[in-house]
């Protein structure tokens, strides 16, 4: 009976150590995320800045980024504001009209008007993704927050959480749709849509990670604020000429 | 009660292993069906990176480029890029007025590439607005055709502006004559983020019209328009660092942006004149009609060059 070895504790270990034996065996070996190609994720940390002062509110970055995107008519991954200041000191903001994305004369007696783009302030502390239940949505290690439309089950509490209004569910596919930075364009060298078809120069893309690059030099230089700091997000997505109307 | 005891006590060590054993494999049963849940509800490669699956970060990747940027478009209308690239709208790239291009440059041009029709497009930047930048230029149409004397209102604004040089009122730049001059220090030093310094010695000489032309401009600045400034007639286009085009429009269209009677015109605008009843009044033939201001009013404006002086 000495020599027997299953004991009662015997068991109860073998039950514990099972799992992870099983994980071992089980665990996620296949298809490691990493791509192919020479483009390191891990090197970059992509940040954006609009001046608002030069922007001109003309749309192109809208209609930009609704073709390169797909994104249905009625709902923006980047749109621009209308302030309008009457002089009763009132301010009303209204966006483009939404089938050609072009903003209308209007009439009233207006104290301060002017333009403020928006888009996904890609925060270094995104609510949105803390707030997904399954994981749909995340940040890549370059700092771009993204939405994982195969896993996305669309209950859209990232869609609630997020303080700048950036998401939506996409009518289509049912799954959370917003600002993805133009992922498949900046992994590839190129610049967001809807910067490379700004003609004003207002919206400046680049890598944080890199002191010499246009945005860390712009940053450094003047001085930039972000939407609503006080709800901890660290947003890096960059103001210039932001008025006091602009929450 | 004691039968069963006694029973019991008879089979001690095989009973209690058994139910042992029975436990184990159920555990290991409920273990291994969690597994195989968590194997089919969690996604691939889910976790590598971080709570998500890392897959879906390449998946993102694979979407197709659209807008495929200027130098795909320079490669079959470079000539068309180097009207463009010099004059006001340099900065306006190509997709932004004729959508994305990728579909276009794969064909090799067998898919058409969005030509804008009507004035909306043109609008989107140029309608007046309050919220644009004053710096910026801007329109009320309906005043600007009337202001020119535009009377169809279904024109494009095409017609008269070449979209790829909106500056030089659908006029060839090639016809104009390469000048060797220099404008002001804001022609060029117009970047806000241009922060490329030049050596004080790189820097090109700058010119004023009266180092060449100074009987013209002391000429000139006798007359009635000696508060005009000479670029605005003579509208001078950077070429290179060292050389312009200087564009002479004498049209009479380009006279009457500034001279033309209307009623909206301010009490100090310059003298007003009917057009085209002041060919009548001045009793020209109808076929004169394309006759240009400059041929009867140069004298006012300033006394001809000669040949040989423009040519200094």
């Amino acid at each position: 009976m000495s020599n027997r070895s299953w004991t009662r504790r015997d068991l109860i270990k073998l039950m514990a150590a099972a799992p992870s034996l099983l994980l071992i065996v089980w665990g996620p070996s296949s298809s490691r995320g990493q791509d192919e190609s020479d483009y390191d994720a891990h090197a970059h940390h992509w940040g954006y800045a609009v001046d608002t002062t030069r922007c001109i509110g003309c749309g192109n970055c809208m209609r930009a980024c609704r073709a390169e995107n797909d994104v249905p008519e009625g709902f923006y991954r980047t749109w621009v504001e209308r302030y309008r200041v009457g002089i009763d000191g009132e301010t009303h903001v209204d966006v483009a009209d939404s089938k050609t994305l072009i903003f209308a004369e209007l009439s009233g007696e207006i104290s301060k008007a002017f333009f403020v783009p928006k888009l996904c302030n890609h925060c270094e502390k995104s609510v949105c993704t803390q707030v997904c239940p399954v994981g749909a949505s995340f940040q890549t290690p370059d700092g771009v927050v993204l939405v994982d439309e195969k896993h996305c089950i669309g209950c859209g509490y990232c869609v609630q959480a997020c303080p700048y209004g950036s998401r939506f569910i996409d009518p289509h596919t049912h799954t959370a749709g917003k600002c993805t930075l133009c992922y498949h364009r900046i992994t590839k060298g190129e610049e967001p849509a809807c910067v490379a078809m700004c003609p004003m120069g207002a919206r400046i893309f680049g890598d944080l990670n890199d002191p010499r690059s246009k945005l860390a030099t712009i940053l450094r230089q003047n001085r930039y604020r972000v939407l609503r700091p006080e709800m901890g997000t660290h947003p890096k997505c960059y103001y210039q000429g932001l008025d006091r109307e602009v929450v | 009660m004691n039968n069963h005891e006694k029973a019991g006590n008879g089979a001690t060590q095989k009973t209690s292993y058994r139910h042992t054993f029975r436990l184990a494999v159920l555990i290991i049963i409920f273990i291994l069906a969690a597994l195989l849940v968590r194997q089919i509800l969690v996604p691939e490669a889910f976790g590598l990176e971080g709570s998500y699956r890392a897959a879906a970060v390449n998946e993102a990747r694979e979407f197709p480029i659209r807008h495929i940027g200027e130098k795909a478009c320079i490669e079959c209308h470079d000539d068309i890029a180097s009207l463009h690239d010099k004059d006001a709208h340099a900065a306006v790239p190509c997709e932004s007025c004729h959508g994305p291009g990728s579909d276009h440059a794969q064909a090799e041009g067998d898919v058409a590439i969005r030509i804008p029709e009507g004035k909306e497009p043109c609008l989107a930047c140029h309608r007046l607005l309050d919220a644009r930048p004053s710096a910026f230029p801007q329109i009320r149409w309906r005043e600007h055709y009337k202001f020119v004397g535009v009377e169809d209102t279904a024109l494009d604004c095409i017609r008269c502006h070449s979209p790829h040089e909106p500056l030089f009122m659908d006029r060839d730049i090639r016809s104009a004559r390469l000048h060797p001059l220099i404008h002001r220090c804001q022609d060029c030093h117009t970047e806000r983020f241009d922060r490329e310094s030049r050596r004080p010695d790189d820097h090109p000489a700058i010119f004023e019209c009266s180092y060449c032309h100074k009987g013209i401009v002391e000429d000139f600045s006798q007359r009635a328009h000696s508060k005009v400034q000479c670029s605005t007639c003579h509208m001078f286009f950077k070429e290179s660092d060292f050389a312009g085009r200087i564009i002479r429009d004498s049209d009479p269209r380009f006279c009457l942006l500034c001279h033309r009677e209307a009623d909206f015109r301010s009490s100090d605008a310059p003298p007003g004149i009917e057009w085209p009843g002041h060919l009548e009044d001045v009793a020209m033939e109808p076929g004169d009609r394309e006759k240009r201001c400059v041929d009867c009013h140069q004298q006012r404006i300033h006394k001809i060059m000669e040949r040989s002086e423009s040519d200094e």
